[in-house]
This record gives structure tokens, C-alpha cells and sequence, in this order.
């Protein structure tokens, strides 16, 4: 099929946008995972569920305070709210089982997507739930004489700040300069006196954090409701490993292929959008196995 | 038998090896002796195919083998052991050894017939010879340093190899045990036929048991030749055993 | 043929459990029938898992696939074809181990984690398709209302077909976890770079394990269709492998009959604690975390260590 019969210039370039604003939220998420992977070495499948608990806290809170208000507080609160929960499932659960393998982790944190999924549903029952966006970001804008819809717009800053505020992180905060050194020799660090736990919790508390960020925003653009966690946890996965394996970069990298191809799968083939960027991913990774960018471990 | 010319290989800037060269004739005994560092292991793991050389040539009976993978060099009669302990540590002694046994049979691929009665003589002969038969069926994972040693060489017997290559055989043994591995080793060499190339840090023992030596400096060959004219090489008196 | 492989009094009490599966059906409730009969499926595929898991020593993290594969095959074979049904059950797991070694093929070039990720990447594909194909796979709804040959319908029918095939199946697995191919994949999970230079060509070993696992999941996955006339995607989705991962934790990596009583395990858990409440998944999450903090050899692999501890105190004691 041609693209350019079916659609103008203009369309193609919006649908493009479209695909970039929904790349920013997949960086966001697929950043924390990142972090947590190069730093701690777990897999953390219950990335998607902190997700998920973004999106419900980021509801109570407009539904609490309501208003504009509400919305730019969810922002801050709900991704707070699961870095508090992440902290205590850190230093209560987490950091006992270090040393264990790769499959050991994976599993115990699938363990705990199991518990929190079903904590969602105990706390905010099985409908569906909807947060609206504050006036400024409702309606659209026009961009080429085609309506662009302003959340849209919205999460193309918003990305790009997270993204400048990881790269303040990890390369300027004292903490974050140990983590990256931490992620490519750990026993490097730990010999070097420095309290290799404490570095794991913050890492990981951020990681997190970042998820609970990405549901919060993700919010107003879709219903929020159970089973969220189970699509969003495997697309960051395969953003991650296109990227480079604990690789923050590789992440945006990731995340821009992965929302780039969806939109060119919507023009192209609607009923099979979401093909599109499985098959992104495999071919990125036969040709690159260890993904794009330089991968930490 | 086995010809090893003017190897380079590197790990990023650090040439580990940097033109190393050795002859190896049948039936030798050729001791590899070196500095920590000097490139021994990665010599060995180049030989082995664990590591491609970045140039040179390795050949074996006449044919380059340089650059082809472990298991297709050890199929070639050259079978080895490690420095660190390389067992199997699930398995028990009986099925480490069986393991290369039937490897060497090109059994490995076979489903459906029971592996316990297979080469059973060929592998309790091995494990005779090297005196392990009474703790056959035991876990290899659970046994003493030495021993895991000595299996080690055992699962190297199993591949029924021409050449030999045994890498610090004794390391972290205690004198008593390391005699007696020396012994097992020279009479295994002497009643197989096998051609043997080691590398051993005593030097006592390397001028004792080889026939001949050669001496790695920072990944050079520095000297090749019979103890006596080693010993007497001057520039490996410098580098190596004058060295302070 | 079994001379020496398994005990005299382990081999009577198989016999013994055999016989009382067989008649079963005549002295239970249809309901449990049933429930034993997706056992065995979910065990086989959990113990096709395990070869190349806990044997293998390879992070097969998206073994779903093949049994879900496997499914599809027989299914959309059953309901877009004409040719003679035997022949669509027999070359379902054919078609699982030809996806097995495609996939395989892609994944062994790396290994660990990225080896896991790559699988599950394409098994997403997979799903994907299978998904959102509705003119072919029935997209999100699957197919439903396959036609069983009537020899094999029915829960009293198809429970015995699927002992059947699950005793033949478990047979074949065992032995080939005792041939010679069987041992050196233990040693190649043990010590990959020590098997190597023993002159085995590792990769390529660890592949035929991928297809022979992936042949007995699809046909696990004929099983199921057997047992249950349909297919949906979830049977492709990365959530059912993590719970197969998880039959053979709870059962015990490292032994044969563990994942059987994984799959046991979970599966009755899931039934009875699914009556009483809606939050089954909350228990298993709990159950599992515990498992893993206090039981990481599986409780099939803690009772045999128990037996092997008491043998050894027993012989002592003899001594």
C-alpha cells in the first residue's frame, strides 16, 4: 500500500507526532526499567504494575482534589506515592535476594506483580476509571491545518525533561555517577567502600519512580483499568534489550523505534499496528543481538 | 606434531599474546614456563580454539587449525584441562568422564538408548587409571581440590586424545599431592603414548618432568629448548629466574 | 528396558498409580476428572519446559509459545483443512518443533537474559499475530468449537487419551533425559565452555533441546485442545510461560517428576482457592514469594533431598 495516496504530507507527519508523544511515555518507563536492570541486574517485571499503581493513584488524586489542580499534583504525587511503595518492597523483600540468579528474580518479581495486581483490585475494584486532563491540555491545536491534540504536545516536552533530569542524574548527582559505576563493575564499587545497598534502593526507588510517572501521564489518554500492567511491561522489556540492556539511552532509542513504527503501522495496516513494532524489535535484534546502543553487562 | 608460529593475540590495547612460538614433537614432554601474566592460559586457550588468534598460525599434524572452534579441535585429538576447576559439578564422577567418552564416540547426539550402559569399560578403565573407580558414583561437585584435579584430567582422558595439554595441573595442591600428580601424569604420557604440553609454576617440577621447555615473557617466546639450554639461556635468566 | 533406570519398588508404585488413574473416571465427579486431565497437560508441558530449563540450564522464558503453537496448528489444521484429522494431530507438534527451531536458531546465538528476551520478543510476534489476524487465527477470540473426533470427546474420553499420551510422553522424556544426549546436556548446562572442549559443539546441542521441548509442548498444546475444543492468544501470551516457570519452581528444577507436581500443585490450588475468593492470583503471588525465600530447590526437590539425607543416615547407621 502507498502511504502517500491514502494520506498527505501533513497527515503522515502527524501521525509521525503522534507516534513520537507515545514514544516520550514509553521512554519514561522503559528508563526506570533500564536503571533498575544496569544497576541491580534484576528484571523487574513488576515495573508494569508500579505503572499501573501510577495510573490509579494519579485517578484518587483528581478525583480528591479535582480540578487542575488535581491533575498537576497526580504528576508529583502518584509516581511519589509508588517510589514510597518501591522503597518498602526494596528494603523489605528486594534486597535479600541479591545474590540469588537471574531466573530467582525474575520470578520473585513476578511474585510481586501477582500480589500488587491483585492489590489494585482490592483497592480500586475492577472498573474502568478515567482521569480528564486540566483545560490547557484539552482540545487540540492545529499543526500543518490538521488538528494535533495538545496532550499530544504535552508529553513531547514533558519527555525530553525527564529525559535532561536522568541525564542530571546519572552523570552529575554523586549517587548517580556510583550507580553508572556500579552497573558496569559492582564489585569494583563495593571495594571501594561504598555502600553498595544504599545505591541499589536509591537506584531502584528512581527506577520506579519513573513508573509510577509514566502512569500518572498516561492517565488522561486511555482507560485506566486492570491488565494495563501485563502489555506495558513487555513493550518496555523490548525497548530495553533494542536499546542496550541497562543502557538509558538505548531506552529513548527503544522507545522512539517501538512509537514510531506503531504510527506506521496504523497508517499502513491498521488491523496489524501492533505487529509493527514486535517486528521492529526482531529485526533490530537479529541484526544487533546485544541491541543498539553499548548495553552495560 | 604440533607447530605454533609467531601468534599475536590481543584483549583491546593488551597483547596478551605477541608472537609466541613452539614445537611440540610426538611423544614430548614440553613444559610452557612463564611469569604470571606472560600469556601461558591464553597460548593454551588459543591452541584450544577458546580464543581466535588475531595472526599467526597453529597447526597440528600438518593441518592449520587456527581459528576453529574448541569442539572441532578437540574431535582433532587435542583434548586439555583448566587451570581454574572445570567439572561438572551436577554430575557425578562417573558420568563426568562418560560425558567426553561419549563425546569421542559421537554418542552425544543419541536419544533413545540408556547412557548408563554405555562405554561403561571405557570409562571405568579411565577412572582406574587415575585411581577415582572406588568414588565413581559420588557427586563430582562435593569432592576435595585434588581430586576435582584429578578428574579434570580424567575427563580430558576420555576424549582418547593424541595431545595433551594440561594447564598448572597442580595448582593449589599440597607438595605431597602434587608429586603424586606428577607421577600420574608422566606414567599416563609414558603408557598412552600421549604427546603432553603443561605449564606449571614450580619450576623444580617443569625441569624435572620435560623434555623440553619454553619460556613466555609479556606474551614473547623468549627461549625454546631442552632444560639444560634454558637454564643456561641468558636472557631467561634475566627475565625470569634471575629476575631479582 | 528399564533394567537398572528406576527402582523395583518406585516402578510398582508407578504401575500402582496408573491403574487407579485408569479408573478413575468411574469413582469421581466429571469435575475432577477434568481437573486431573488439565494437569497432565499442564505438567507435560511444564516437564517439556524443564529439560531445557532445569536440565538444559537455558532461560526458555516464553516456552508458551510452542504449546500455544502447537494448539493453533491443530486447530486452525482441524478447521481450514480437509485432511484426515490423525493427520492434523500428528503434525501439530511437528509444527511446534519446526517453530521451535526457528526461533531457537535466533536465540542460541546469545545466551542468559539476552537469549530470554529475544525469545519472548518473538513469541510476541506471535501473539501479536495470532491477536490480531481475525480472518485466519479468530483474533482476540480465538476458535472455539473445534470438531474432536468423537473417539476423544468428552471429559471421560479425552481424559483417557490424554494419559495416555502423557504416559507415552513422559516415557519417551525420561529416556531421553538418560541417553547419552541427556547427560551432556546436563554437562553442558553445568560447565558449557568445559563441554566444548570435550568435542561437543554446544549450541547445536542445546538447540535439539529447544526442538525436542518445543515438540512436547505442541503436543501439550494438542492436549488442551483435546481437552478443551478451542484456542484463544492467551495461550501465546509471556503470562502463561511465567506460570509454567513457576510449576517447575514449585515442583524442583533439577528433578524429573518435580513439574509434575508443580503443575498439580498450582493447578488444584488455583481451583479450590478460586471458589472461595477472587483474589487468586494475590495467594499464588504470596505462595510464590515464599518459595522463593524459603524453598528455592521446589518441594518435590526438598523431599528428595530429606530421602537422600535419610538414606545416608540409615547406611551410617548400617555401617
Amino acid at each position: 500500500m502507498d502511504i502517500a495516496s491514502t494520506y498527505g504530507l501533513p497527515e503522515i507527519a502527524l501521525q509521525l507526532l503522534v507516534g513520537l508523544s507515545r514514544s516520550m511515555i514509553l521512554f519514561i518507563i522503559a528508563a526506570g526499567l533500564s536503571l533498575i536492570l544496569g544497576v541491580l541486574r534484576v528484571p523487574n517485571i513488576a515495573h508494569g504494575s508500579l505503572y499501573m499503581i501510577g495510573a490509579f493513584a494519579a485517578y484518587t488524586v483528581n478525583t480528591v482534589i479535582g480540578g487542575a489542580a488535581g491533575f498537576w499534583l497526580s504528576l508529583i504525587l502518584a509516581p511519589l506515592f509508588v517510589a514510597l511503595l518501591s522503597l518498602i518492597a526494596e528494603r523489605a523483600l528486594f534486597c535479600h535476594l541479591y545474590e540469588r540468579e537471574h531466573l530467582m528474580l525474575l520470578l520473585f518479581t513476578f511474585s510481586l506483580m501477582l500480589i500488587l495486581g491483585d492489590m489494585v483490585k482490592l483497592l480500586w475494584g475492577v472498573d474502568y476509571k478515567s482521569v480528564t486532563a486540566p483545560n490547557v491540555l484539552k482540545g487540540a491545536l492545529m499543526i500543518f491545518g490538521l488538528p494535533f491534540p495538545r496532550y499530544n504536545l504535552f508529553l513531547l516536552i514533558i519527555g525530553p525533561i525527564v529525559g535532561f533530569g536522568l541525564w542530571l542524574f546519572v552523570s552529575k548527582t554523586r549517587i548517580g555517577k556510583i550507580s553508572k559505576a556500579a552497573s558496569v563493575d559492582r564489585m569494583m564499587v563495593g571495594a571501594l567502600g561504598i555502600n553498595v545497598s544504599w545505591v541499589f534502593c536509591t537506584a531502584f526507588v528512581i527506577g520506579c519512580f519513573l513508573a509510577g510517572l509514566g502512569g500518572a501521564l498516561v492517565a488522561p489518554t486511555m482507560g485506566i483499568t486492570l491488565g494495563m500492567d501485563h502489555t506495558i511491561i513487555m513493550e518496555a522489556f523490548l525497548i530495553v534489550v533494542i536499546g542496550g540492556l541497562g543502557n538509558i539511552w538505548g531506552a529513548l532509542v527503544g522507545a522512539l523505534i517501538f512509537g514510531i513504527t506503531h504510527s506506521l503501522g496504523v497508517m499502513l495496516l491498521p488491523q496489524f499496528a501492533i505487529i509493527f513494532p514486535y517486528l521492529a524489535v526482531v529485526i533490530v535484534l537479529i541484526i544487533w543481538p546485544r541491541g543498539l546502543l553499548k548495553s552495560v553487562w | 606434531m604440533l607447530r605454533v608460529d609467531n601468534l599475536i593475540n590481543s584483549f583491546g590495547d593488551f597483547k596478551a599474546v605477541d608472537g609466541a612460538n613452539l614445537t611440540v614433537k610426538e611423544g614430548e614432554i614440553v613444559a610452557v614456563i612463564g611469569p604470571n601474566g606472560a600469556g601461558k592460559t591464553t597460548l593454551f586457550n588459543l591452541i584450544t580454539g577458546h580464543l581466535r588468534p588475531d595472526s599467526g598460525r597453529i597447526s597440528f599434524k600438518g593441518e592449520d587449525i587456527s581459528g576453529l572452534p574448541p569442539y572441532t579441535i578437540c574431535k582433532k585429538g587435542i583434548a586439555r584441562s583448566f587451570q581454574l576447576l572445570n567439572i561438572f559439578p551436577r554430575l557425578t564422577v562417573f558420568e563426568n568422564v562418560q560425558v567426553a567418552v561419549l563425546s569421542q564416540h559421537n554418542r552425544s547426539l543419541n536419544l533413545f538408548s540408556p547412557a548408563r550402559n554405555m562405554l561403561i569399560e571405557e570409562t571405568n578403565r579411565i577412572l582406574e587409571n587415575v585411581g577415582l573407580l572406588d568414588k565413581a558414583h559420588e557427586i563430582a561437585g562435593a569432592f576435595s581440590h585434588g581430586d576435582q584435579k584429578i578428574l579434570e584430567i580424567a575427563i580430558a582422558l576420555g576424549n582418547e586424545p593424541e595431545f595433551l595439554i594440561l594447564d598448572e595441573p597442580t595448582a593449589g595442591m599440597s607438595p605431597e599431592e602434587t608429586t603424586a600428580t606428577m607421577g600420574l601424569v608422566k606414567r599416563l604420557t609414558v603408557e598412552q603414548g600421549l604427546t603432553l604440553l603443561f605449564c606449571e609454576h614450580d619450576i623444580d617440577i617443569v625441569f624435572s618432568t620435560a623434555d623440553r621447555i619454553m619460556v613466555m615473557q609479556q606474551g614473547k617466546t623468549i627461549s625454546e629448548g631442552t632444560p639444560d639450554e634454558v637454564r643456561q639461556n641468558e636472557q631467561v635468566q634475566q627475565a625470569y629466574i634471575g629476575g631479582d | 528396558m528399564f533394567k537398572g533406570m528406576i527402582h523395583k519398588k518406585t516402578a510398582l508404585a508407578l504401575v500402582a498409580i496408573l491403574l487407579v488413574m485408569l479408573i478413575l473416571p468411574h469413582m469421581i465427579p466429571r469435575f475432577y476428572v477434568y481437573l486431573i486431565a488439565s494437569i497432565l497437560v499442564m505438567a507435560l508441558l511444564a516437564m517439556s519446559l524443564n529439560l531445557v530449563v532445569g536440565f538444559g540450564g537455558l532461560f526458555q522464558f516464553h516456552h508458551g509459545v510452542f504449546f500455544g503453537v502447537g494448539a493453533y496448528a491443530v486447530a486452525l489444521l482441524l478447521t481450514k483443512t480437509t485432511l484426515p484429522k490423525w493427520i492434523c494431530f500428528i503434525s501439530a507438534p511437528f509444527v511446534a518443533a519446526l517453530a521451535g527451531l526457528i526461533i531457537g536458531l535466533i536465540c542460541i546465538r546469545l545466551s542468559k537474559l539476552y537469549f530470554a528476551m529475544i525469545q519472548i520478543s518473538l513469541g510476541s510476534l506471535l501473539w501479536a499475530l495470532a491477536f490480531r489476524w481475525y480472518g485466519f487465527t479468530g483474533g482476540d477470540d480465538g476458535i472455539h468449537g473445534i470438531p474432536i473426533p468423537s473417539a476423544m470427546s468428552g471429559v471421560s474420553n479425552s481424559y483417557y487419551f490424554i494419559l495416555i499420551i502423557f504416559v507415552l510422553c513422559i516415557i519417551a522424556l525420561f529416556f531421553i533425559l538418560k541417553s547419552p544426549f541427556g547427560s551432556t546436556l546436563q554437562a553442558a548446562r553445568d560447565n558449557a565452555q568445559r563441554c566444548e572442549a570435550i568435542g561437543v559443539f554446544v549450541k547445536r546441542h542445546q538447540l535439539f533441546g529447544i526442538i525436542i521441548a518445543s515438540f512436547f509442548a505442541g503436543v501439550a498444546g494438542v492436549l488442551f485442545v483435546v481437552l478443551e475444543g478451542s484456542v484463544f492468544p492467551d495461550l501465546l501470551f509471556w503470562v502463561l510461560s511465567l506460570e509454567i516457570l513457576i510449576m517447575c519452581l514449585l515442583g524442583g528444577w533439577f528433578t524429573f517428576a518435580g513439574p509434575i507436581i508443580g503443575a498439580a500443585l498450582m493447578l488444584s490450588l488455583r481451583t479450590f482457592i478460586g471458589i472461595h475468593t477472587e483474589y487468586w492470583t494475590l495467594i499464588l503471588g504470596i505462595i510464590l514469594a515464599l518459595l522463593i525465600f524459603f524453598l528455592p530447590q521446589g518441594v518435590w526437590g526438598y523431599f528428595q533431598e530429606k530421602w537422600t539425607l535419610r538414606k545416608e543416615a540409615v547406611a551410617e547407621r548400617g555401617q
